[in-house]
C-alpha cells in the first residue's frame, strides 16, 4: 500500500510536470500563431487588403473628354458633346410608380418599358444613353432617389461634312476610326476616370460606405493646319464642279509650299461626320456594307493613286534643266509625233507644234519635246531623280493609309517606258506625292513632308508638343528653281493654263489631262496644279477633276477651279498676314 | 460534518473566478461576434438579421445550465462514468446512421431527438476526457506501473481510438477524430512518466507530414485526391483560388484588410458574402478584420489565460482524477484554438476546426461550457 502510494505521489509530481509542459507547449504554439498573425496583418496587409479591394470594388468606368481639333483660325472642327446616361438602382428606388412615370414621359420611352427596367431585379439598370444634356439636367433635378444620371461625352463634329476624310471620326469607345482621329489617337484619347462603389458579394452596391472617384484626364486638344475659310472655300468650289462637271469626285488641296502645312483639302463627296454610318447620296439605294462605308470614307487625295500625266511635266523639266540635258532657250521641232524605238508616240496637237524652245514647250506641254529631253537625261540618271525627287516613297504626311507609288523596276525601263515616264504616264503617284515634289522644286529645293498637325495642347501643360517633321534639304539647285518658277509662270501668262491667271497676282502652274486607267474607256482626269506668287512661291493649289462629263482638258475646267480658289483665298492671305 | 461545512465553504472561496470571467468574457464576445459576421447574410438568406444570434444565445443558455450543474456536482461522481462515457459515445454515433440521424449542408453529423438536436462527436470529446481521467486513476490504483504495461496502454488508448474512427467513418469529420486522439495522447502523456516515445512518436508523425507535403508539392495535380488538394492549395491559395483555397484566400484578405487597428466591430467586407458562413470556423478571420492585430492578440491572449489557468488548477487538484479531467479539458481547448488559428491563418492545410465559445455551433457551446463547468468544480477544491 505504501509502496502503491509512494508511487502514486511520484507519478502526481511527474504529471505536474508533464501538465506544465503541455501548456507550455500550447502557449508557445499560440504565441508562434500570433507571431503568424502579426505576420499576416503588417506585413500581408498591403498585398491582401488590395486583392480584397478589388474583390469588393466594382468600377464603373468615366469617359475622359477627347482632345478637341482646332484650325488655325482658332476654328473648333472637333468637338465634344456632353450626353447623359439615365440608370436605375433597384434598391434605392422609394417611389417606383413617380419614377417611371417621370422618366417615360420626359425621355419619350413607353410607359411598359420603363416599368419593366425599374422593376427588374438587378442592382442597376439602364434606362437610355446618349441623352441630351437639357433633358438630363431635367430629370436630375426632379431629385427622384435611385435614379443616377451620369454624364458622358460624345464626339461632336460642327461643320458636318467639312474636311470630313482628313478629320475622320471616332466609334462607340471615343476611338478614332479614321483620319486624324487614328492618326492622334495618343494625344487626343484622354486617360479614363473611375467610379469605384463597394459592393457586396452579389455586387449589390453598399449604402452609405461611399464610393471612390478617380478622376478622368481629358485629352489633348490638336491644332492642325487647316484654315476653316480656306477649307469651306475649297470644298464649295470642289462641290460646283462635282455637280457641274457631274465628275466622279473633285479633290483639292492647298498647301504651304516652305513648310508642307496643309491649309485645305476635301475630296468631294464628302460625308457627315456626325453620321459616318450612313451612305451619302451617290450610294442611294444601296445596302450599307463595310465596303461600301469604305469606300465613302476614302480620301482620293491620299489614298488612291493616278497617272499625273502632264502636270509630272514639272518633273522632267527639273531633271532635265539640274542635269544640264536641256537649257530653256534649246530648240526643238514637233512634227506631232515621236518615233521612240520603232514607235510612234504622238503629241496633243496632232499638227504639231512646229520650231519651239524649251520655254514654249512647257508653255504648250509638247509631248515629243518631253520625251526628248527624257531620252536626254536617259534611263539611269532619270530613275535616280525620280528617286531623289522623293517620288519613290510616301510623303509621310499624318494621316493613315497613305498609297505608295506604283512605279517599273529600274531594270525594265527601256526607252519607250521613259519616253511615256517623261510626260507623266505608266506610272502612278497620289495627288499629294506630286504636290510635295513639285513644293520642293520651286520653293528652292527642300523637299517638305506634308501636314495637317501643328501641335498638341493640354488643358493643364499647355503645349506639349509642337509637331516636327522630316525635311531633305537641295533635291534641286536653287537655279533650277528659278526657271521653273519662270517657265511655270510662263505657262499661266501665255501658254496651257491661261485659266489659271488672277488679276494682281504672280501665278505660276501646269494643267494635265490624263487618262483614267485602263484606257480607252474615254474617261479622263483633269487637273491643275498652281502656285503663287510665281516669283516667291508660298501656296500651292492642286484640283484634280476626276471622269468629268463634257469638256475634260485640265487648262479650261481645273485652272478656272484654282484661279477662283486664289482670287479669294490669296487676298485673304495677304490680310491675315499667311508668312 | 463541522468539518465537511467547512470544507465547503472553504472551497468555494477556491473557485477560479479569473477563469469563470474569461469564458464569460469568451462567450459574450462570441456572441457579440457571431451577430456582426452572420447577421449580413442572415438578413438576405433568413430574413431576420438576429437569425444566428437568437440560436447562439438559446445554446448558450442551455450550456450555463450544464456548467451550473458541472458546478454543483461534485467531480467524484463522474468517476462511475468510465465505460458508460465510452458506451454512451459510441452509441450515440451508430444512432446517426438511422433515420435519427440529420444531414446538413452535406455531412452526416447531427442526431435530432426533436426537442434537442446534436452532434454525437461533441458528446464523445467530453466521453473520451471523463473515461481516460477514470481509467488512468483506476490502473493506477492497480498497482506500480500498470499503465505502462501493453494491456494498460490498451486500456487506455483502445476506447478513444474506436470513437475516433467511428467519428471518421461514420460522419467523415477528420478535424473531431482528431482532437479526440489528440486529447487521448496529451492525457496519456501527462499520465506516465516516460518521454521518449513521445518524443519518437511526435517526430514521426512530422516527419511522416513532411514526406507527404513534399510528396503533393512535386507529384502532378491531377493524379491526387481530395484530401491532398487541401495540401496543394494550402501550399499555394492563390492558385487555387476558386475551388479548394476558396475560403482560406477569403480569410486571409479578411485577415490581411484588417491592418493593426481593424476597420472597426461591424465593418468587415469579408462577411458580405464573401466569406461563406463567416459565423463558423473562419470566424478569427473576420476578428482580424474587424479588430485589427490588437484584438486577434487579444483573444490569443485570453485563450492563454483560460489555459494556463485550467494548468494551475489541475497541478493544484487534490486527486489524480480531478487533475485529469482538467488535463483533458486543458488539452481539448488548446488543441482547438491552435487548430483553429492555425487554419485561419493557412499555416496548416484546411480542415474544420471551431473556435472555442466563439464560433457558431450549439453542441460545441453547451459541452465547452459544461467541461467549464467541470474544471471549476475542481477547482473548488484545489489546495
Amino acid at each position: 500500500m505504501k509502496t502503491v502510494n509512494s508511487t502514486a505521489r511520484r507519478n502526481m509530481t511527474v504529471q505536474k510536470r508533464k501538465t506544465f509542459i503541455v501548456c507550455v507547449l500550447s502557449v508557445i504554439a499560440l504565441l508562434a500563431l500570433c507571431v503568424r498573425v502579426g505576420y499576416l496583418m503588417i506585413m500581408c496587409s498591403e498585398r491582401y487588403s488590395e486583392q480584397a479591394q478589388q474583390l469588393h470594388e466594382r468600377e464603373r468606368d468615366i469617359k475622359a473628354a477627347r482632345g478637341r481639333i482646332i484650325d488655325s483660325t482658332g476654328a473648333v472642327l472637333a468637338d465634344n458633346k456632353t450626353v447623359c446616361t439615365i440608370s436605375v438602382i433597384r434598391s434605392q428606388i422609394e417611389e417606383p410608380e413617380r419614377v417611371i412615370e417621370a422618366l417615360s414621359s420626359t425621355l419619350g420611352l413607353s410607359e411598359e418599358y420603363v416599368r419593366k427596367q425599374v422593376e427588374k431585379r438587378s442592382s442597376r439598370e439602364r434606362i437610355k444613353s446618349n441623352v441630351d444634356k437639357e433633358t438630363g439636367d431635367v430629370i436630375r433635378n426632379l431629385d427622384l432617389a435611385g435614379v443616377k444620371v451620369d454624364e458622358d461625352y460624345k464626339r461632336y463634329y460642327p461643320y458636318g461634312e467639312l474636311a470630313s476624310k482628313v478629320l475622320g471620326f471616332t466609334g462607340g469607345d471615343n476611338q478614332g476610326i479614321i483620319g486624324l482621329e487614328v492618326s492622334y489617337e495618343e494625344y487626343l484619347t484622354g486617360t479614363k476616370g473611375k467610379i469605384l462603389t463597394l459592393t457586396d458579394a452579389k455586387g449589390i452596391e453598399l449604402d452609405g460606405m461611399g464610393e471612390r472617384r478617380r478622376e478622368p484626364i481629358a485629352g489633348s486638344d490638336l491644332h492642325v493646319s487647316i484654315d476653316i475659310n480656306i477649307q469651306k472655300y475649297a470644298t464649295q468650289l470642289a462641290k460646283q464642279a462635282y455637280e457641274t462637271k457631274q465628275a466622279k469626285s473633285v479633290s483639292i488641296i492647298v498647301m504651304n509650299v516652305n513648310n508642307g502645312e496643309i491649309l485645305a483639302m476635301t475630296n468631294v463627296p464628302e460625308f457627315d461626320l456626325n453620321e459616318p454610318f450612313t451612305l451619302t447620296a451617290q450610294y442611294e439605294g444601296q445596302e450599307v456594307t463595310q465596303d461600301l462605308l469604305n469606300q465613302m470614307w476614302r480620301n482620293g487625295c491620299i489614298n488612291d493613286t493616278y497617272e499625273p500625266g502632264s502636270t509630272f511635266k514639272i518633273i522632267t523639266a527639273a531633271a532635265g534643266l539640274e542635269s544640264g540635258a536641256v537649257t530653256l532657250n534649246d530648240n526643238f521641232s514637233c512634227p506631232g509625233f515621236i518615233v521612240v524605238d520603232d514607235r510612234k508616240i504622238r503629241c496633243h496637237k496632232v499638227a504639231g507644234h512646229g520650231a519651239e524652245d524649251f520655254t514654249h514647250a512647257v508653255m504648250n506641254s509638247c509631248n515629243p519635246v518631253f520625251i526628248t529631253v527624257g531620252l536626254r537625261i536617259g534611263v539611269d540618271r532619270y530613275y535616280d531623280y525620280f528617286t531623289k525627287f522623293g517620288l519613290r516613297q510616301k510623303t509621310g504626311i499624318d494621316l493613315p493609309g497613305e498609297a505608295s507609288t506604283i512605279m517599273h523596276q529600274p531594270d525594265k525601263i527601256g526607252e519607250v517606258e521613259l519616253a511615256t515616264i517623261s510626260f507623266g504616264q505608266s506610272f502612278q503617284i497620289t495627288p499629294l506625292r506630286l504636290m510635295s515634289t513639285v513644293a520642293g522644286l520651286i520653293n528652292g529645293g527642300t523637299l517638305v513632308t506634308p501636314h495637317f498637325g501643328v501641335m498638341a495642347v493640354n488643358e493643364e501643360q499647355g503645349t506639349i508638343e509642337e509637331f516636327t517633321y522630316p525635311v531633305t534639304e537641295g533635291i534641286v539647285s536653287a537655279d533650277t528653281t528659278d526657271k521653273l518658277k519662270y517657265v511655270l509662270e510662263q505657262v499661266v501668262e501665255n501658254g496651257g493654263g491661261k485659266n489659271g491667271y488672277v488679276e494682281g497676282f504672280r501665278v505660276g502652274g501646269k494643267t494635265a489631262t490624263s487618262q483614267t486607267l485602263p484606257r480607252g474607256t474615254g474617261r479622263y482626269i483633269a487637273s491643275f496644279l498652281g502656285f503663287a506668287p510665281a516669283n516667291n512661291p508660298q501656296i500651292m493649289a492642286l484640283a484634280i477633276i476626276d471622269t468629268p462629263q463634257g469638256t475634260y482638258y485640265g487648262g479650261q475646267i481645273a485652272a478656272p477651279v484654282v484661279r477662283q480658289l486664289f482670287e479669294n483665298i490669296l487676298p485673304y492671305l495677304n490680310e491675315i498676314g499667311y508668312q | 460534518m463541522a468539518k465537511k461545512q467547512v470544507q465547503i465553504r472553504h472551497s468555494r472561496h477556491n473557485m477560479d473566478y479569473v477563469l469563470l470571467t474569461v469564458v464569460l468574457f469568451l462567450v459574450v464576445f462570441g456572441l457579440l461576434m457571431i451577430y456582426s459576421t452572420s447577421s449580413y447574410e442572415a438578413g438576405d438568406k433568413m430574413g431576420d438579421s438576429a437569425y444566428y444570434l437568437k440560436k447562439q444565445m438559446q445554446s448558450t443558455i442551455i450550456g450555463f445550465v450544464g456548467l451550473v450543474i458541472m458546478i454543483k456536482l461534485p467531480y467524484k461522481h463522474l468517476q462511475k462514468f468510465d465505460l458508460m462515457a465510452v458506451f454512451v459515445s459510441i452509441v450515440l454515433l451508430f444512432l446517426i446512421l438511422t433515420p435519427l440521424g440529420v444531414t446538413r449542408n452535406g455531412a452526416s453529423r447531427w442526431l435530432d431527438f426533436k426537442i434537442i438536436s446534436f452532434q454525437p462527436a461533441e458528446v464523445a470529446k467530453i466521453g473520451v476526457i471523463v473515461y481516460l481521467a477514470s481509467i488512468i486513476q483506476k490502473l493506477e490504483t492497480l498497482g506500480k506501473n500498470v499503465i505502462r504495461t501493453p494491456k494498460g496502454l490498451a486500456t487506455i488508448m483502445v476506447p478513444p481510438a474506436i470513437i475516433a474512427a467511428l467519428i471518421y467513418i461514420i460522419t467523415k469529420n477528420l478535424s473531431s477524430a482528431i482532437i479526440i486522439m489528440g486529447i487521448a495522447v496529451a492525457m496519456l502523456f501527462v499520465a506516465v512518466p516516460d518521454y521518449k516515445w513521445f518524443v519518437a512518436a511526435g517526430v514521426t508523425v512530422l516527419a511522416a507530414a513532411a514526406a507527404i507535403v513534399f510528396y503533393v508539392a512535386n507529384a502532378d495535380a491531377a493524379s491526387s485526391g481530395f484530401r491532398l488538394a487541401r495540401i496543394r492549395a494550402w501550399l499555394d491559395p492563390e492558385s487555387y483560388s476558386t475551388d479548394e483555397a476558396f475560403q482560406t484566400l477569403q480569410a486571409l484578405y479578411a485577415i490581411g484588410s484588417g491592418g493593426i487597428w481593424g476597420k472597426g466591430l461591424g465593418q468587415s467586407m469579408q462577411k458580405r458574402g464573401f466569406l461563406p458562413e463567416a459565423q463558423n470556423d473562419m470566424i478569427f478571420s473576420i476578428i482580424c478584420e474587424e479588430l485589427g492585430l490588437f484584438g486577434a492578440m487579444t483573444i490569443i491572449l485570453l485563450f492563454v489565460i483560460l489555459i494556463w489557468s485550467c494548468m494551475v488548477i489541475a497541478n493544484k487538484a487534490v486527486d489524480r482524477f480531478g487533475s485529469l479531467l482538467v488535463v483533458g479539458v486543458m488539452s481539448h481547448y488548446a488543441i482547438q484554438v491552435i487548430l483553429n488559428i492555425a487554419v485561419v491563418t493557412n499555416t496548416i492545410p484546411n480542415t474544420g476546426i471551431t473556435l472555442p465559445f466563439i464560433s457558431y455551433g450549439g453542441t460545441a457551446t453547451l459541452f465547452l461550457l459544461a467541461e467549464i463547468g467541470i474544471v471549476l468544480n475542481v477547482s473548488k477544491s484545489c489546495k
